[in-house]
């Protein structure tokens, strides 16, 4: 009953004018992110920092979440019209959706992506409403001991679940605590790799640092590819899917919920992972998998369906725990304590009304996001057709000054840059990015955890084996590491390699 | 080299960088462990990954990638062109101002990189950088540097 009030009330807030208008703006924006290659919702959320800055916070995480999960409804536009992923998470749509735009079917297959999305995104919200607050609840027990367990073994999860074997992505986390210990120590105010430079006695900004890596770094590796693609156009009455399509795609739409909200609560690039997951499912449930890769709507459904469930259920460790899994949510966290709000055990008890009407929007962001992406889609296409050529100055120039306006510091535009270069030279050497970032963000989380404890303890280690949620959670760390060492050593079984294949 | 190596020199750098500089900080005791031991610590593990990826680049890694030999540059031009454009908007921007240094820079890379015609270029960035000007500055209130011309 509680929660039937606290939604009511979430969605008066929700429904005022300004909020609606808030959240259009989100989607529509997130939409187009989505849409374009080279940016991400990463850089999308990031370059809309400063336009919050006169907002409250409500109206600053309605528009900035709508960005997060509107991407990912813009990223299978360009995948099945265009054969290229506008968003990551959005690479395996490409397989079956692109050649159902050739068949003549690529308006049923926008139509099947955006219904599944929408499926998917409503029910995770759900999950989201009853899983966060009970998150929350519990965690508010968790001391120092605690928190350093359920980080560590977030981090061996990122190992185990990033792009590429757990040995790869383990020296870019190292390299993101590393980083994130530059500034001022919290605990003795002791300066660390700062080299008496001013700008950096606050820690590396994570902003410059993720729109270098993400951004700007994808902009280098793009101008290398030749992105002259025909676009394909649609008509309104082309998008209603046939009946068989519309039967086929139920049964992975309803997996594709299941698997995408469970993998949404792990960390790492999880709506990316969820929609290889769905695919691969689906490939292994079908009658004729051969036939996947030939234009199979459940090779659309599943998989759109997945990334939109992941979306949202990520919003809840980051909610309820105040640990963000992905990239995009960790730079919502900054945007957060920008607006004095810190996600996390205390946040949905002491800021209700920002929790509830979060959702409330969320149910309202989705009903826009299917108008926009659906009878709507022809004007998103028409930004396909602006060549990449003259789209990746304004791109570069919005990254500098998206950035540039945080702090209006020079010194953040140079790690802009740097990261930029370093983001380009990771994707080259097929490391993956998206681990070093996180491990910046929550590796200071992690260190001051762990110093804590000692101290409590008095220096002996056997405080992060005292309580039962540490020495179970301790445990499994060491088991999953056990087994990452094993899953290494050993072959690979057929259907990982064909998964890496695709 | 191979991909595994030139991720190993990154690794291996940052690493001993970070061991070299931790050494300075305060370590500590066990019951109140100092600002230094997390950065040793992940530094040390940091270089152990970076010997690691090194070793194991040396034994049928990947094919190179990254090939320093005659011609290096000229495959990487366009980036090298982009990065070495941003560094100067970089150092130009406080100095010359946001609408002056924005209109440069994208005339550059539209007419350095993009390989538009002069006056095209010139058109699209005057077009796009006094755009971006009145969508930040206007719009947004983004405070942006006033340069040369206080508008």
């Amino acid at each position: 009953m509680d929660m039937l009030n606290n939604l009511l009330e979430g969605f008066r807030i929700a429904l005022s004018l300004k909020n609606i208008y808030l959240c259009f703006i989100g989607c529509l924006w997130g939409t187009m992110v989505g849409v374009l290659p080279g940016i991400g919702p990463l850089a999308g959320i990031a370059l809309l920092i400063p336009a919050t800055f006169g907002m409250d916070a409500t109206g600053a995480i309605i528009m900035l979440s709508g960005i997060y999960y509107g991407a990912m409804y813009g990223g299978s536009t360009t995948s099945i019209l265009m054969n290229i992923p506008g968003e990551s998470a959005s690479v395996v749509t490409c397989i079956d959706g692109y050649q159902m735009t050739r068949k003549g079917r690529g308006g049923a297959a926008l139509f099947i992506a955006a219904w599944g999305s929408w499926i998917g995104g409503t029910l995770g919200i759900i999950g989201l409403m009853f899983l966060a607050p009970f998150l929350a609840n519990f965690a508010v027990k968790f001391g120092p001991p605690e928190m350093f367990a359920v980080l560590l073994i977030a981090f061996i999860l990122l190992g185990s679940l990033g792009k590429g074997s757990f040995f790869k992505t383990v020296p870019m986390i190292f390299l993101g605590l590393l980083v994130g210990t530059i500034g001022m120590d919290p605990l003795t105010g002791a300066m660390r790799f700062t080299h008496g430079i001013k700008d950096l006695y606050d820690g590396i900004g994570f902003i410059p640092v993720a729109m270098g890596a993400f951004g700007i770094g994808e902009i280098l590796t793009s101008t290398e590819e030749s992105l002259v693609r025909a676009v394909h156009k649609v008509k309104l009455r082309e998008l209603l899917p046939s009946r068989e399509e519309l039967r086929a795609s139920w049964g992975p739409i309803i997996r594709g919920t299941g698997i995408g909200f469970f993998i949404g609560l792990l960390p790492g690039s999880a709506h990316v992972l969820s929609s290889f997951a769905s695919y691969t499912v689906e490939k292994r449930l079908a009658k004729r998998p051969e036939e996947f890769g030939t234009g199979r709507i459940e090779g659309v459904a599943g998989p759109e369906t997945a990334n939109n469930a992941a979306s949202q259920s990520a919003m809840i460790p980051f909610l309820g725990l105040g640990i963000p899994t992905g990239p995009a949510t960790a730079v919502m966290m900054i945007a957060l304590l920008i607006h004095g709000v810190r996600p996390g055990p205390l946040f949905i008890s002491e800021q209700p009304q920002v929790f509830w009407s979060l959702v409330a929007s969320m149910y309202i962001g989705n009903v826009i996001l299917i108008i926009l992406n659906l009878p709507l889609v022809g004007i998103f296409i028409n930004l396909l057709r602006v060549p990449f050529r003259i789209l990746f100055p304004l791109i570069l120039l919005i990254c500098l000054i998206g950035t540039y306006a945080v702090n209006s510091s020079t010194v953040e535009l140079v790690i802009l840059l740097t990261c930029g270069v370093m983001g380009y030279l990771f994707r080259k050497l097929e490391f993956d990015v998206a681990p070093f970032i996180l491990a910046i963000i929550i590796g200071p989380t992690l260190e001051n955890a762990f110093r804590w404890s000692l101290m409590r303890s008095a220096g002996s280690f056997a405080i992060f084996v005292h309580s039962p949620i540490t020495a179970v959670l301790i445990t499994l760390s060491g088991l999953l590491l056990i087994w990452n060492v094993y899953r290494t050593l050993r072959p690979k079984r057929d259907w990982e390699r064909a998964l890496e294949e695709e | 080299m191979t991909k595994e190596r030139g991720g190993s020199i990154i690794f291996l750098a940052a690493g001993l960088y970070g061991l070299v500089f931790s050494l300075g900080l305060p370590m500590g005791r066990w019951n109140e462990p100092g600002p230094g031991v997390f950065p040793l610590a992940i530094s040390i593990l940091l270089c152990l990954s970076g010997i690691l990826w090194f070793i194991r680049g040396g034994k049928g890694g990947e094919t190179s990638v990254i090939a320093v030999r005659q011609g290096f540059l000229q495959q990487y031009t366009t980036v090298i062109r982009i990065v070495g454009l941003t560094a100067l908007f970089i150092g130009l921007l406080e100095p010359l101002g946001y609408l002056v240094t924005s209109i440069l820079y994208l005339f550059a890379l539209f007419f350095w990189v993009s390989r538009y015609r002069v006056w095209s270029a010139a058109a699209m960035a005057v077009a796009c950088g006094a755009g971006s000007w009145l969508f930040f500055e206007k719009l947004l209130t983004t405070p942006l540097p006033k340069g040369l011309w206080p508008l």
